[in-house]
């Protein structure tokens, strides 16, 4: 089974060239890096598969129907650069908010799993206004995971974490992996990408300029294509 | 509908907290209010009741695009529209929730007004206030669903304050020609006449309809 699947994928915005005519495959249960330097379009493909944006060409499905399809979004949880939490409201209401707007049963006894999950629960009635970087990236991971989504995309999550915080993730993304969750990692860290990975692409300028698969992945030889990438686009 | 009601309990709790559309509006409305007291000649007369229905609906228009504007923009703070637009729904039920909540908030903004109104300009309100009710909701609701739409198209474009006016005060036009002629029946006569509230159910009917079914495409980025 493929939980992903993009043809001759194209997204244009204006005259510059997103993501250029990109060819994919994410089986059921896998997980992928997507790696590349800044500009690279790692978090554009990464938008596309959760349906927030449409390709300009090509296609893009999440479990055979089109990405942007509402079947297609309740699939697909999304970890972003930016937490998506509301300041004014409490972390438990947060949770709560987004629970009911993706129609997550019980949703009350699932809010308290993720704020425990998220080691949030000392914390849940403050408004997430007040919160430290890294609690609100905690607290947006819980979001993200609210409906227990089949694929998990994540747009460079260890961003603001501390190494805890960080340690503490990556458990969490090796348990999804054995409930064989498929989970699509933006990330420019080669190491943590090699580690938790079974396949990974890396992108330069809206291309695949290199793929690995197979399970074991091995550090360096993806640190020398991401390495190659960024210093041909700072070239 | 789960999600109407969720983004609709979101909006309003948010509002409740921080106070800063309402507080807003609510000034803005009111600031126009006595200007237009103090501006008109000879202060609250027969003359310048005349006018009175169409002053009210210029404070209720300019304190709805005040609203509107800022009712996406607080989903930009921390990329929150992705959650949004994200949802496993059709997205029109997001807009349908944030247009109610716009209308409530926007509804308890022209109920002060229209307080300070009738003091300023010494009317009694009481014996038309259901009718004046009425017409005052069918009138938002048309300037509320439109406005809700563009508010979610202009958030997202560099010069977002500029566009909502730009894009909604064509659309506003008919629906406060409507209003302004409903209302001012009403003060004349007491009653309200059926041709302008006639025009406005179909015009609020369309502006929804049209709106929720257009709601796919406005939440994309």
């Amino acid at each position: 089974m493929t939980a992903v699947v993009a043809r001759e994928l194209e997204k244009r915005f204006g005259s510059t060239v997103g993501l250029d005519r990109i060819d994919l495959e994410i089986p059921t249960g896998s997980t992928m890096a997507i790696l590349g330097p800044n500009g690279a379009g790692k978090s554009t493909l990464l938008r596309l598969i959760a349906g927030l944006a449409r390709p300009s060409s090509g296609s893009i499905e999440v479990g055979g129907k089109t990405a942007h399809h509402r079947t297609s979004r309740a699939r697909v949880g999304f970890i972003g650069h930016a937490t998506g939490l509301y300041p004014e409201l409490t972390a438990r209401e947060n949770l709560f908010f987004a629970a009911r707007l993706r129609s997550v049963s019980n949703a009350g006894a699932r809010v308290e799993e993720q704020l425990a999950e998220a080691g949030l629960i000392r914390a849940a009635d403050r408004r997430t206004g007040g919160f430290s970087r890294g609690m609100a990236q905690r607290l947006s991971i819980a979001v993200g995971l609210i409906d227990d989504p089949e694929i998990v995309l994540l747009d460079e999550p260890f961003t603001g974490l501390d190494r805890t915080a960080s340690d503490r993730l990556v458990e969490r993304l090796l348990g999804l992996r054995q409930k064989d969750r498929t989970l699509v990692l933006v990330s420019h860290d080669v190491t943590l990408a090699a580690r938790l990975a079974d396949a990974a692409v890396v992108l330069r300028r809206g291309r695949i300029v290199h793929r690995e698969s197979g399970g074991d992945l091995d550090p360096s030889t993806l640190e020398n294509a991401y390495t190659a990438a960024s210093d041909r686009d700072v070239a | 509908m789960n999600a109407l009601l969720a983004v609709l309990w979101k909006d309003l709790l948010t509002e409740w907290r921080s106070r800063d559309r309402a507080i807003a509006m609510l000034l803005f409305s009111m600031l126009m209010v006595v200007i237009f007291h103090f501006s008109l000649p000879g202060g609250a007369t027969t003359a310048t009741r005349a006018y009175a229905p169409g002053l009210l609906w210029v404070a209720y228009v300019f304190a709805a695009l005040l609203g509107l504007g800022r009712s996406f923009a607080i989903e930009l703070e921390n990329d929150a529209i992705e959650g949004l637009a994200r949802a496993p729904v059709d997205r029109g039920w997001v807009l349908l929730g944030k247009t109610i909540a716009n209308l409530l908030i926007l509804g308890f903004v022209q109920a002060v007004t229209a307080c300070i109104f009738a003091l300023v300009f010494e009317m009694n309100l009481m014996p038309i206030a259901l009718e004046l009710i009425g017409v005052v909701a069918l009138g938002s609701l048309g300037l509320c669903s439109v406005g809700t739409f563009f508010a979610a198209v202009a958030v997202r474009t560099r010069l977002r304050e500029v566009m909502l006016p730009l894009l909604a005060l064509p659309f506003y036009t008919p629906v406060l020609i409507a209003a302004a002629r409903a209302t001012n029946s009403l003060f004349e006569t007491g009653s309200v006449a059926f041709e302008p509230i006639q025009f406005l159910i179909v015009t609020d009917a369309s502006y929804l309809i049209v709106s929720f079914i257009l709601s796919d495409f406005v939440l994309d980025e």
